[in-house]
């Protein structure tokens, strides 16, 4: 019995460590989902941006760097575009935030959105500017600055659903 | 659990900063090194690109659907507001379609009985492959879509997809059980097309925007807004005479393209195999004629 015990305790314990990974890499798919709304395809929000900082922040040790490369490199292969700008401006995200942990442990929710709109422009200018190099091509900067802003908006919406489930696994 | 504390993030040590700096550095340089191979080496890029795709494609059709269906029932919700009026502009459409319908019986006699006299080579038949649209990248760079057919469904790289109302894009990579469709408006697109009644050819160049522009214009060529744009055939990779778009405005950097297609309400695309079987003929057909001219040529000697 309490071997079984042990069994599901850690299995729980796994479960608990994977989450972030695997919650990014669902929201890199859902990021793929036609949602047939008229013009709403280019500016669709950087969902796996946000996951990536979400945990970075809250949960520094279950989002490890190789996770980010993982989560930037299928990203980047589903979406067609060249490979690498993508997986660089999410690493751009998580350095910034883990150079700056210190500040993170104590700041406020309207705090921690200030600073992703921050850690979110560098990490999104970085992507455009690489793609651009690696397309040979200048790409026009517009949708890419709407991204930025519907990404703002989803911010919230994101991080509160992920502090409910993490409020549910701790109980 | 209880929260992280600054001692559990154990960054501030000096190894573990170090050894983290040297992680970033690494993945830094091989996302940088993925970059090159992309532009050196496609072929390994697009077969893992591929295979990853095929791998979530059955996952991208299952949570597609209930939002197909969701859409489906706004769009019959939308329709009902405005069915009065629909039901006005459909008949006078009707009528119009009707003399349309007549003119265009008595120019394909007249076509048939013209290709006949001159002895045309038929055009390749077509056969179609009908694919569900199941992912849309999006974002600011790319310009594609993802359908859930492959090659065991006899999709090939380079073939056309087209909608109800025109051409869609092309054929750009192709797993299994999906494929990726490189649309009109992509920055890497480029169409052979022909436009307006002069069949001036131009290509059609995407650059992310909706309207593509037309590129290597002739300098005679004299186009209106307006004009209709549809595949040349040239390259034979598509059929002639697909429709794309019309003339939408003129800017410095020359004639934009309106395609027809619903970008919005793209759910199900056609993917025509235009088997060119007309090439293989016609080489049959050379072969065939040599070897007559060559027996010929012997018999008079």
């Amino acid at each position: 019995m309490r071997q079984e015990e042990g069994v599901w305790y850690r299995l729980d314990v796994v479960a608990r460590s994977v989450s972030p990974f695997f919650v990014t890499l669902l929201l890199v798919l859902l990021g793929l989902v036609p949602l047939r709304i008229a013009d709403l395809s280019p500016i669709v929000p950087a969902l796996a941006l946000i996951g990536v900082f979400f945990w970075s922040v809250h949960r520094p040790h279950l989002m490890p760097i190789w996770a980010v490369f993982l989560i930037g490199l299928l990203q980047d292969l589903l979406i067609g575009s060249v490979i690498g700008p993508g997986i660089i401006g999410l690493l751009i995200a998580h350095a910034l935030v883990v150079w700056q942990y210190r500040f993170f442990l104590a700041a406020s929710f309207a705090v921690i959105w200030c600073a992703f709109m921050l850690v979110a422009a560098a990490a999104l200018a970085a992507t455009w500017l690489l793609n651009c190099i690696a397309m040979l091509s200048y790409v026009d900067p517009a949708p890419l600055f709407f991204q930025y802003l519907v990404t703002m908006a989803f911010y919230p919406c994101l991080a509160w659903a992920f502090l409910r489930g993490q409020r549910l696994f701790q109980r | 659990m209880n929260k992280p504390t600054g001692s559990e993030i154990r960054v501030a040590s000096p190894l573990k900063a170090w050894a983290s700096r040297f992680a970033l550095l690494l993945l830094v340089g091989a996302a940088f090194g993925l970059m090159l191979i992309g532009r050196t080496n496609t072929f390994v890029v697009e077969e893992t690109r591929t295979t990853v795709t095929d791998m979530v494609t059955p996952i991208l059709d299952a949570i597609s659907q209930p939002v197909d269906t969701f859409s489906g029932v706004i769009d019959r919700a939308e329709s009902f507001t405005r069915l009065s009026a629909d039901n006005e502009a459909l008949k006078a459409q009707n009528a119009r379609l009707l003399q349309w319908q007549a003119v265009a019986r008595r120019l394909e006699a007249e076509n048939a009985a013209l290709r006949s006299l001159n002895n045309m080579v038929p055009d390749p038949k077509m056969s179609y492959v009908t694919a569900r649209v199941v992912g849309d990248p999006g974002g600011a760079f790319v310009r594609t879509v993802l359908i859930n057919a492959g090659e065991r469904n006899g999709v090939a790289k380079g073939q056309a997809a087209v909608t109800g109302n025109g051409l869609a894009g092309r054929i750009a990579e192709v797993g299994q059980r999906s494929a990726r469709v490189l649309l009109l408006t992509d920055i890497n697109s480029r169409v052979p097309v022909v436009v307006g009644a002069g069949r001036d050819r131009a290509v059609l160049a995407g650059d992310n925007t909706n309207a593509p522009q037309l590129l290597y214009l002739g300098p005679t060529a004299k186009i209106q807004v307006g004009d209709q744009v549809t595949t040349s055939g040239h390259g034979g990779v598509f059929p002639p005479g697909l429709p794309i778009g019309v003339v939408s405005g003129v800017s410095e950097s020359g004639f934009r393209v309106k395609p027809f297609v619903n970008w919005a309400h793209m759910e199900v695309l056609r993917i025509v195999d235009y088997e060119l079987p007309g090439i293989l003929d016609f080489e049959a057909q050379v072969g065939a004629a040599r070897a007559a001219a060559a027996a010929a040529a012997g018999t008079d000697q």
